[in-house]
């Protein structure tokens, strides 16, 4: 998606050169969202969630099933396993995250899943029917909504996570207990501070063993423990790839001696970028807005660079400063969420009650720096201008 | 004119097309999605980046 709107952003702002699009999945673009919820629980194919492209306008060729393994920015030059090189003039790091893999001592293989990819959620939808039996291992977002659509599909839903409130670190202790009583309500077990231990089984998994030693039997195993950003390719350039690529204000990428690339700009959740108003170190950002956000940012910075004054409105060196949006549809419950609710030191339920719909307030040093609310959109809507970040 | 459909079996009415198009999309009492079917060309440019923004993908320009 990040590529797909970077290269729509830059017909859109005048650029006129060769644009080519590099991607490791074989599928063109397409919309991540549904793929834990519509597209498992019906079964859907990838037409319903491919993003309409309109090629006269694009000009762009697709390189698909291509992976970038490295990259020479003093040759301006990226390798891909295939063996082919592409030179460039301005290169785009857009290749996203990958979903964390646990290792156990019994480290089987048959019967575990992730979803991250279209064709992550086909796999786990073959292994599930009415009656599977499921652990999920995590209580972020992705565990949460996957808990909820195979828990609807019938399947028997254990779910398993280090923390002792499902999504407190993100959005507090009330809203997190809240979606876990609703959860519960549901019939999804939570095992709450607890690690899976082992793997039990011989071709495939058949259970886990949780660090306190109880057991849950189960056909299908879910890690859902959150990403690693895809940099590996970036190595070897001096770039500072502590986690993601750091870039300045504008999207360029950053070398470790504090210097921006000048060709080299930044998409989605591996950008780490900084804050424009709170003295906080920069940070990545895993929502779907982020991509479509920097995309828009990158497309008019290239075409800027490459033909200065061309294009309408740009100002230089204007601090990129997205506002982060989030939503989750999890049974009946529908979250939605602006800003970074993670950095408050103070929360407050603005309106409504924990039983029915609700929104709270997150503040830092006094400053609202998130919103979250289940139902009450438009007071939710109402109070995304105030934040700052 | 353009011309703007929403698939409302895909609208989850989540509201984000309303901050990029103010003047053709909004909630309504009940948090849920209305927007005007035809618009001004001049509005092209806000009501693409609503369709962008659609977390569902629901919005189409009908050409």
């Amino acid at each position: 998606m990040g590529g797909l709107r970077t290269a729509e952003s830059l017909r859109r702002s005048g650029f006129d050169g060769e644009i080519t699009l590099i991607g490791a999945e074989r599928h063109l673009p397409y919309n991540r969202p549904p793929l834990s919820k519509d597209l498992l629980a019906n079964d859907k194919e990838l037409s319903a969630v491919a993003f309409p492209i309109k090629e006269e306008e694009l000009r762009a060729e697709f390189l698909l099933g291509e992976v970038a393994t490295a990259l020479s920015l003093a040759d301006r030059v990226v390798t891909l396993a295939s063996g082919k090189s592409i030179g460039f003039d301005y290169l785009v790091a857009a290749t996203g995250l990958r979903s964390r893999q646990m290792t156990f001592p019994n480290d089987l293989r048959s019967g575990r899943f992730s979803l991250r990819t279209y064709d992550d959620a086909k796999a786990l939808r073959k292994a599930t029917t009415s009656g599977s039996r499921v652990v999920i291992l995590g209580a972020g977002f992705i565990g949460l909504e996957l808990a909820a659509t195979l828990r609807k599909l019938g399947c028997t839903v254990d779910v398993v996570a280090i923390e002792s409130t499902p999504l407190a670190p993100i959005l507090g202790e009330e809203f997190g207990e809240e979606v876990r009583r609703r959860h519960e309500s549901e019939g999804v077990r939570f095992h709450l501070e607890r690690t899976v231990e082992d793997l039990i089984g011989t071709d495939r998994v058949e259970g886990v063993r949780l660090n306190g030693g109880e057991v849950i039997e189960c056909s299908v195993l879910i890690e859902a423990v959150g990403s690693l950003p895809n940099t590996e390719w970036l190595e070897g350039n001096e770039l500072d790839l502590s986690n993601g690529l750091l870039t300045d204000q504008s999207l360029r990428g950053m070398c470790e001696d504090g210097t921006s690339v000048d060709e080299l700009f930044v998409v989605g959740d591996i950008a780490r970028f900084p804050y424009a108003h709170h003295q906080l170190p920069p940070r990545r950002i895993e929502h779907w807005n982020i991509p479509i956000e920097s995309a828009k940012r990158v497309g008019r910075e290239i075409s800027h660079h490459d033909a200065p004054g061309s294009v309408a409105d740009f100002v230089m060196g204007e601090h990129f400063n997205p506002l982060p949006s989030f939503w989750s549809d999890q049974f009946a419950m529908s979250i939605l969420s602006y800003g970074e609710p993670k950095l408050a030191d103070e929360i407050t339920l603005i309106e409504g009650d924990l039983a029915s719909a609700f929104v709270f307030g997150y503040r830092r040093k006094g400053e609202l720096v998130g919103v979250a609310g289940i139902g009450m959109r438009r007071e939710v809507n109402k109070l995304r201008g105030e934040i700052r970040l | 004119m353009i011309r703007i459909h929403v698939d409302m079996e895909k609208c989850q009415h989540y509201g984000q097309c309303v901050f990029e198009a103010p003047e053709i999309f909004k909630l309504n009492d009940q948090d849920k999605l209305e927007y005007l079917a035809t618009a001004d060309d001049a509005e092209r440019a806000n009501v693409q980046a609503a369709a962008d923004v659609c977390p569902m993908q629901a919005i189409t320009i009908v050409d």
